[in-house]
C-alpha cells in the first residue's frame, strides 16, 4: 500500500510492528524482506514520488574544511532516495576492506566479507546485475578490477507496484520523523512531520533508520539531544568517522595496445592495488579509472601528443577541425582513512522548515590519503612499465604538490560512516547486527554503518547489508 | 610565422608537432648527484624507473 499522507495512512488503520525511515536501497530492501516474512511494516518517505525543490530544501547545509558539493544536491529526497541519481556501478567491498590495517587507525569491521557474501545472489536480482567476475591480477601490485554495471535500478520506480500491492508493507509519502524519543533502552516513539506540518506522535515496536549517509547521523544527533541521550546512549562516535571517495583527474597514460584491457560501454577500465602493495607502501585502497579514447591513424598520434603537450595538441586539433583528447585519461578515487574529526554536526544557527538543525559537515582529506594518491599512480605507472603496457603521466597538480583542484569531480557522492559498526562503544554506534549500542529496538541501515569505505561504489554493499539486516530482523521481530 | 604554417601540409605539421613533446622530457633530467651511477651514464641501469616532468619512465626511454 502506498499513501500520500500520514492522514490517509491513519485512516487505513494499518498497524505496523516495524517502522522504517527512508525508502532508498536500504529501507526498501529491508521492508521487502520483512514484508515477505509476514511482518507488518510502515516505510516513512520524506519526499513524494518525484523530485521537488521544496523537499530538497530540507537537505541544505554547510561544509567546513575541504571543498565539497552543496549538501542539497549530493543526495535526493524522494521515493527511492539517492538510487534516483545512482550511476549503476556495482562491486562489493574487497575482503581486505573488512580487515584492520595496522598502518591506519580505526580500520576493520566486526564482520567479514563472508558474512555478506551469502546475500549476493539476492543483490544480483535486486540490482539486475550480470554475473560478478573475479579480478584479474596484472602484476604483484595491481589488479584489473571487475566492476559490473546495473541498469541503475531506481528503487522507487522498480518496486512501486510491488509495494503498492503488498498487504504487509505500507509506504507513507511526504512523511518523516523529525525526531525519535527514547529512554536509553528503547525508542518510545517518533514525532512525525507530514505534508508541511506536524503530524503528531507515532509508535512501533522497532525503528530502522535508513535516511542516508548524512541524514542518519543528523536524525540521531537531534533525537539524542532532545531526549538527553535517550536514543543513542553511547554517542561518542555518533556523526564521526564520516567518509567519501575523493575523486580527481590524476593524469594520462599512453598505452602500447589500446585493446589490452577490455573496456565497458563508455571505454572505461578499473585498477586497484593488491593487499601486498598496500601493506608494503602503507597506503589505503584506491581505484584508477582509465578512460580510453580510441582514435584511428593520425588522430591516434595527435591524441598521444595531447598527453604530452596538451596546448599544442589542442591548437593542432583545432587546425584539423577536430576535437581530440589524450588517448587515455586517468581518474583516481581512494579510500579515506577513517578520522573521528571528519564528522556531521548540527548547525547551531540554521534550522529547516520543521525546526530541525541543518547539517554542518566537517570534512578534510588527510596526509595518508595524499600519499595514497601519489603512490597509487606511481604503482600503476611502474606496473605498466614492467609489463610493457605503456607509460603514465602524473597530473601537474599532484606532481607539484599543489592543492586539490576545486573544479574537478571532487568525490563520488558516496556518504559513508557517521553511525559506524563496531564493538567498541566509544568508536562505533551500532553493533555487528546494525543495532544501536544499548538500545533494544533501534537499528540503522545504509552506508552510515560502514567502518571503512574501500575504493568501490557502495550501493552493492549497502544492499547486501540490508538483506542481512532484513533476515536478522525477521527472526528478532517474529519472536 | 603564419606564412610558414599556412604553407605547410597537414602531414608536416603533424610530424613536427609529434616530435615536440620529446623535448620537454629533457627539460628536467633527474639530478645527476642523486645517484652515483648517474655520474657515468654508461653505467646507469636502463631499467631504472625515473620521474621526469610527471612522466613515470624507464631510464632507457630517455636515451
Amino acid at each position: 500500500m502506498i499513501f500520500d499522507s500520514y492522514e490517509a495512512f491513519r485512516a487505513a488503520n494499518f498497524t505496523a510492528k516495524v517502522c522504517i525511515l527512508g525508502s532508498g536501497p536500504a529501507g526498501t530492501t529491508i521492508a521487502r524482506k520483512l514484508g515477505a516474512a509476514g511482518i507488518p511494516v510502515v516505510v516513512l518517505e520524506a519526499g513524494s514520488r518525484e523530485f521537488s525543490d521544496e523537499s530538497q530544501d530540507f537537505y541544505r547545509g554547510t561544509t567546513v574544511g575541504d571543498f565539497y558539493f552543496d549538501l542539497d544536491i549530493t543526495r535526493l529526497r524522494f521515493m527511492g532516495g539517492s538510487s534516483n541519481h545512482w550511476a549503476g556501478w556495482c562491486r562489493v567491498l574487497d575482503k581486505q576492506d573488512f580487515e584492520p590495517k595496522a598502518w591506519a587507525p580505526d580500520t576493520g569491521w566486526p564482520i567479514r566479507r563472508t558474512d555478506i557474501e551469502p546475500y549476493l545472489p539476492e543483490v544480483h536480482d535486486i540490482l539486475e546485475l550480470p554475473d560478478f567476475r573475479p579480478d584479474v591480477p596484472i602484476s604483484d601490485d595491481i589488479r584489473w578490477v571487475q566492476l559490473i554495471k546495473s541498469p541503475a535500478v531506481r528503487f522507487g520506480e522498480k518496486f512501486a507496484d510491488e509495494l503498492d500491492k503488498s498487504r504487509n508493507i505500507a509506504v507513507v509519502l511526504n512523511t518523516y520523523a523529525t525526531e525519535l524519543a527514547g529512554d536509553g533502552k528503547r525508542v518510545t516513539g517518533a514525532r512525525l512531520w507530514s505534508n508541511g506540518q506536524d503530524a503528531g506522535a507515532f509508535s512501533a515496536d522497532y525503528f530502522i533508520v535508513c535516511t542516508g549517509g548524512l541524514e542518519n547521523s543528523r536524525l540521531l544527533l537531534w533525537s539524542n539531544q532532545r531526549s538527553n541521550g535517550g536514543v543513542v546512549p553511547n554517542a561518542t562516535a555518533l556523526g564521526r568517522y564520516w567518509m567519501e571517495h575523493p575523486t580527481f583527474e590524476g593524469g594520462n597514460a599512453i598505452l602500447a595496445n589500446y585493446n589490452e584491457f577490455e573496456v565497458d560501454a563508455v571505454n572505461e577500465a578499473f585498477f586497484s592495488p593488491t593487499l601486498a602493495a598496500m601493506e608494503r607502501l602503507q597506503i589505503m585502497n584506491f581505484g584508477i579509472r582509465l578512460i580510453e579514447t580510441p582514435y584511428p591513424g593520425v588522430k591516434s598520434l595527435i591524441a598521444d601528443l595531447a598527453c604530452t603537450a596538451p596546448d599544442m595538441a589542442e591548437w593542432m586539433s583545432a587546425k584539423l577541425s577536430q576535437n581530440l583528447r589524450c588517448a587515455a585519461q586517468l581518474y583516481v578515487a581512494w579510500e579515506q582513512a577513517p578520522l573521528a574529526s571528519n564528522q556531521i554536526e548540527l548547525s547551531k544557527t540554521d534550522v529547516d522548515h520543521a525546526g530541525v538543525p541543518r547539517i554542518e559537515l566537517h570534512w578534510k582529506k588527510s596526509e595518508l590519503e595524499r600519499r595514497t594518491l601519489v603512490e597509487g599512480l606511481r604503482l600503476f605507472g611502474t606496473t605498466l612499465i614492467e609489463k610493457n603496457l605503456g607509460r603514465v603521466r602524473i597530473a601537474d597538480w599532484i606532481a607539484n604538490g599543489d592543492d586539490y583542484p576545486t573544479k574537478d569531480e571532487t568525490a563520488g557522492h558516496h556518504h559513508m560512516g557517521g553511525t559506524r559498526m563496531g564493538t567498541d562503544v566509544t568508536k562505533s554506534v551500532v553493533d555487528a547486527n546494525c543495532k544501536v549500542h544499548g538500545m533494544d529496538n533501534l537499528y540503522v541501515g545504509g552506508s552510515s554503518v560502514f567502518c571503512t569505505s574501500g575504493e568501490c561504489n557502495p550501493t552493492t554493499t549497502i544492499t547486501a547489508l540490508a538483506c542481512r539486516l532484513g533476515d536478522h530482523l525477521s527472526k528478532v521481530v517474529a519472536v | 610565422m603564419s606564412f610558414f604554417i599556412k604553407n605547410m601540409s597537414r602531414r608536416t605539421i603533424v610530424q613536427a608537432l609529434i616530435a615536440l613533446p620529446a623535448l620537454s622530457l629533457f627539460r628536467k633530467l633527474p639530478d645527476a648527484d642523486a645517484n652515483a651511477s648517474h655520474a657515468d651514464p654508461s653505467r646507469a641501469d636502463p631499467h631504472e624507473i625515473v620521474e621526469v616532468n610527471g612522466w613515470i619512465l624507464k631510464r632507457s626511454d630517455l636515451a
